[in-house]
């Protein structure tokens, strides 16, 4: 019987700002995060709302240290330094360093953002001097590279990348370093800002809502890009205990597995997401009752609402816990969606509220259930689930528990 | 129509790389999607880029657009009435 | 005791004519212009028609080689796939980039867009082998592959019947990425015969490649080409970690220096990394043949899965060609090869490979 995988650190940065009590109360004000993008330079910024991070690339570069201006640093990476960052002053550089602490990262497009700008300078017979530093940026390991670096957590670190999963894979593969004595700690989450590359790769898919997204509501439109960085510390709960650590929740159950039906849509019957759900409870050793409330993947799309809409109704039945996606407060950060989402989980079972599904009016025809559409205070939570679905049918379910 | 059609039917094949196949291949009334030619969500995608880059042609719906591509005769339609003058 | 990862079978698509077994390495691929370009093979055999049109050549190559690999090993639905590659279909993310700033943010192809997600080849080898199983992509530069390859071990560890994994390592040279990687002196200043890549380590830079390699990683010993009884990755190591990681590799196997038949290298005749080799050949036995790899597939992160497929060959027809010799040993079988690889960004692995026969 292995032991029990907890939560002892968050460190969080996105559109709604930075920290437990910037998300929490605009998730008590249903104060959704989304606007008109400021600093991304996209001839859609004013026709589309996006979850941007407020801060400026300096603004992000003070936060944690470095110089301002054109320092080699993307903006991609400035997010996950100020969220690990968090990481690192809470639980302290110390026992981080001391003892083998993973840092498995997720990302989708690395450097892009800032690469974008730069490319036809690139490919050009010569390029600008001051261009010649963002080279090598481009990769999903530059911002994972950056922070072993700059923390000095040398101990094991990968980057992963599937997509809309990314992060919620990055949290699986640190529990199991711990579970199989690789390492004694991980920092798990994952980072991905807003670039043209992202936003009109989606616009291309002709899923994304210009106005705040309807996340499984019948008349949804489709999705709004986000950026931001997740991470969470993770421990044994006897390592936990030992050093007097805080312990935000239990990891108690996870599963990843694959749809195998199409490169970018769910299958419609949601077998997929099932399947998903359903074992990651099994490993928790709870059963769908036991749940009290979904985080779901929810991007408004039509093929994952409605694959995911049938999932949770064919494995709830009729009294399905509260679900809802939070992706209306935020943006669908993709890389970061995973753990972004997995920490609002935790902090709606700390808070004992449900998170509402912002925009929600009208149920779909082909479901019977429908999202949380207001904040709902004073719940009861035990166990709560985190579902994030990828391109690639990358499916993978996450179970926290109250520790 | 009939040069339209013609011309649609190797853009098409240009654009979706239906490799080996001809003009004379595709008749003018079969279904693009499902049986037909059995074209999925991408193809239908890439079709709408197509109608925009080359008759400037601009479908935002992705469900609007696959009504309009149901085939080579539809699109031809559709394109006679809409298309933008350059 | 930790269950022990086997090979049931490899694939590799590379520069070199590796895919058919009759053509092993014959005859030997070069070039002049300091890139090594696969030597494609027929795609369609693996995937339909439906498919293939739309497919850069990373994901033909990717999809290709794993389904070979499943083939080879007689498995049609394996329990999971992991991958590791470090920058994915770049053919289909230059041409999205390039395209969104010529023509301005309009009128763009999602196919670009969508294979150019990392994990756009595991996507497809889970559809074609129906693999509803763990699915998982690693994007960490040179350790990319050997993460896939330590995570399928770690896979292995909590099997409680026979499994199979398939893993793989793919990386694609395009055009652009050699013009681009030249203006921060990647590449070798002057334009060299690719086979002679080790006889000019006195001067920086190297030769670009690329390739895709499976491999079914297994618990079942049965009918196995070989064992990876250790992985050990490091991140910018100094001497002194390079060795004691050596140490506890040889201890944690009960085995010596003197044990090794052959040192699989992946010196890329760069001189700023060849200090990365000192500390492992300096203690070479004289029994141990020295070998590299990177003369016949270039450079690119995920090179360890090539060097693999060639270790799975060294010890499955106990043969050493002559066109990867860089030290000949006076060894009589091969049982142990010591893989050691490096990539530009300084991330280093030891793999030791071992014959179960």
């Amino acid at each position: 019987m292995s032991e029990k995988i907890v939560v002892t650190s968050i460190g969080i940065i996105s559109a709604l700002g930075q920290g437990k009590n910037a998300h929490v109360s605009a998730f008590r004000t249903q104060q959704s995060g989304l606007r008109h993008p400021k600093h991304l330079k996209s001839k859609y910024a004013d026709e589309f709302v996006l979850g941007e991070v407020r801060l400026s690339n300096d603004e992000l570069s003070e936060l944690v240290g470095l110089p301002t201006g054109d320092n080699g640093y993307t903006r991609t990476t400035l997010l996950a330094l100020a969220a690990v960052q968090d990481i690192v002053n809470d639980a302290g550089l110390a026992i981080l360093q001391s003892e083998p602490t993973a840092f498995i990262n997720a990302n989708t497009v690395g450097g892009m953002c800032t690469v974008e700008n730069m490319y036809m300078e690139f490919i050009a017979p010569t390029a600008p001097e001051e261009y010649l530093k963002y080279i090598d940026t481009l990769d999903c390991a530059e911002s994972t590279q950056r922070i072993t670096e700059h923390f000095g957590l040398n101990a094991f670190s990968a980057t992963v990348s599937t997509a809309c999963s990314s992060s919620a894979n990055a949290f699986i593969f640190g529990a199991r370093l711990i579970k199989h004595g690789i390492v004694k700690r991980a920092i798990c989450g994952g980072c991905d800002s807003l670039s043209r590359f992202t936003l009109n790769g989606f616009h291309s898919l002709k899923n994304v809502d210009k106005t705040p997204s309807k996340p499984f509501d019948q008349n949804r439109l489709g999705l709004n890009l986000g950026e931001g960085a997740g991470y969470v510390l993770l421990e044994t709960e006897s390592s936990a205990k030992e050093r007097g650590a805080h312990i935000i929740a239990e990891f108690s159950g996870y599963y990843n597995s694959n749809d195998a039906y199409h490169p970018t849509a769910p299958s419609p019957d949601g077998a997929g997401a099932y399947r998903t759900m359903q074992k990651a409870m099994e490993m928790a050793g709870i059963q769908p009752e036991d749940i009290s409330y979904i985080n779901a993947h929810g991007t408004a799309t039509q093929s994952n609402d409605s694959a995911e809409g049938k999932a949770i109704e064919n494995l709830f039945g009729s009294n399905a816990p509260y679900f809802s996606s939070t992706k209306p407060f935020v943006g669908h950060t993709l890389a970061a969606a995973g753990s972004l989402e997995a920490i609002f989980s935790m902090y709606a079972m700390e808070e004992q509220m449900i998170i509402p599904n912002l925009n929600f009016e009208t149920r779909m025809e082909e479901l019977n259930i429908s999202p949380v559409a207001s904040l709902i205070e004073n719940v009861a939570l035990k166990h709560v689930l985190s579902n994030s679905f990828g391109f690639g049918g990358n499916n993978v379910s996450l179970v926290f528990s109250k520790p | 129509m009939e040069d339209l059609k013609l011309t649609l039917k190797q853009q098409i094949i240009d654009s979706l790389n239906l490799q080996g196949m001809k003009p004379e291949d595709i008749d003018d009334n079969a279904p693009l999607f499902g049986e037909g030619l059995g074209l999925d969500s991408i193809d239908s995608l890439e079709l709408m880029v197509l109608l925009e880059r080359n008759y400037g042609i601009k479908i935002e719906d992705a469900r609007e657009g696959r009504k309009i591509l149901q085939s080579v005769q539809s699109m031809a339609e559709y394109i006679q009435e809409h298309k933008k003058v350059s | 005791m930790k269950q022990v990862l086997y090979i049931k079978s490899a694939s590799a698509i590379s520069p070199q004519h590796t895919f058919y077994p009759e053509q092993f390495l014959e005859p030997l691929v070069n070039s002049d212009d300091n890139k090594l370009r696969v030597i494609d093979i027929d795609y369609s055999k693996y995937i339909s028609p439906v498919a293939i049109r739309r497919m850069s050549r990373l994901l033909k190559m990717g999809i290709s080689s794993g389904m070979q690999s499943l083939k080879d090993a007689g498995i049609s639905q394996p329990d999971g796939i992991i991958t590791g590659t470090s920058h994915g279909s770049k053919k289909d993310m230059e041409q999205f980039v390039q395209d969104l700033i010529v023509l301005k943010e309009e009128a763009l192809n999602p196919t670009y867009f969508i294979q150019s997600t990392y994990n756009s080849v595991n996507g497809w080898l889970a559809m074609q082998s129906k693999s509803t199983g763990y699915n998982q992509t690693y994007v960490h530069r040179g350790a990319s592959f050997e993460l896939a390859l330590f995570d399928a071990w770690l896979m292995l560890q909590d099997a409680k019947r026979p499994e199979y994994y398939l893993v793989g390592g793919f990386d694609e040279l395009t055009d652009n990425y050699f013009v681009i990687k030249s203006k921060i002196d990647y590449w070798k200043k002057e334009n060299i015969d690719s086979l002679s890549l080790l006889e000019h380590s006195d001067t920086p830079g190297t030769i670009a490649g690329e390739g895709a390699a499976f491999f079914v990683a297994t618990n079942d010993e049965k009918d196995a080409l070989c064992a990876v009884p250790s992985i050990k990755m490091l991140q910018d190591p100094d001497a002194a970690t390079i060795r004691k990681t050596l140490a506890e590799l040889l201890e944690e196997n009960g085995i010596a220096m003197a044990d090794i038949d052959v040192l699989l290298c992946g010196m890329n005749g760069d001189a700023s990394t060849q200090d990365i080799y000192t500390p492992i050949t300096e203690s070479i036995d004289t029994k141990t043949t020295i070998a590299t790899f990177k003369q016949l597939c270039g450079e690119y992160e995920t090179t360890t899965s090539f060097a693999l497929w060639l270790a799975c060959q060294l010890i499955t027809r106990q043969e050493i060609p002559e066109a990867i010799v860089h030290k000949k040993g006076s060894t009589n079988s091969i049982k142990y090869i010591l893989l050691c690889n490096h990539s530009v960004f300084r991330n280093v692995s030891l793999t030791l490979v071992k014959a179960v026969k």
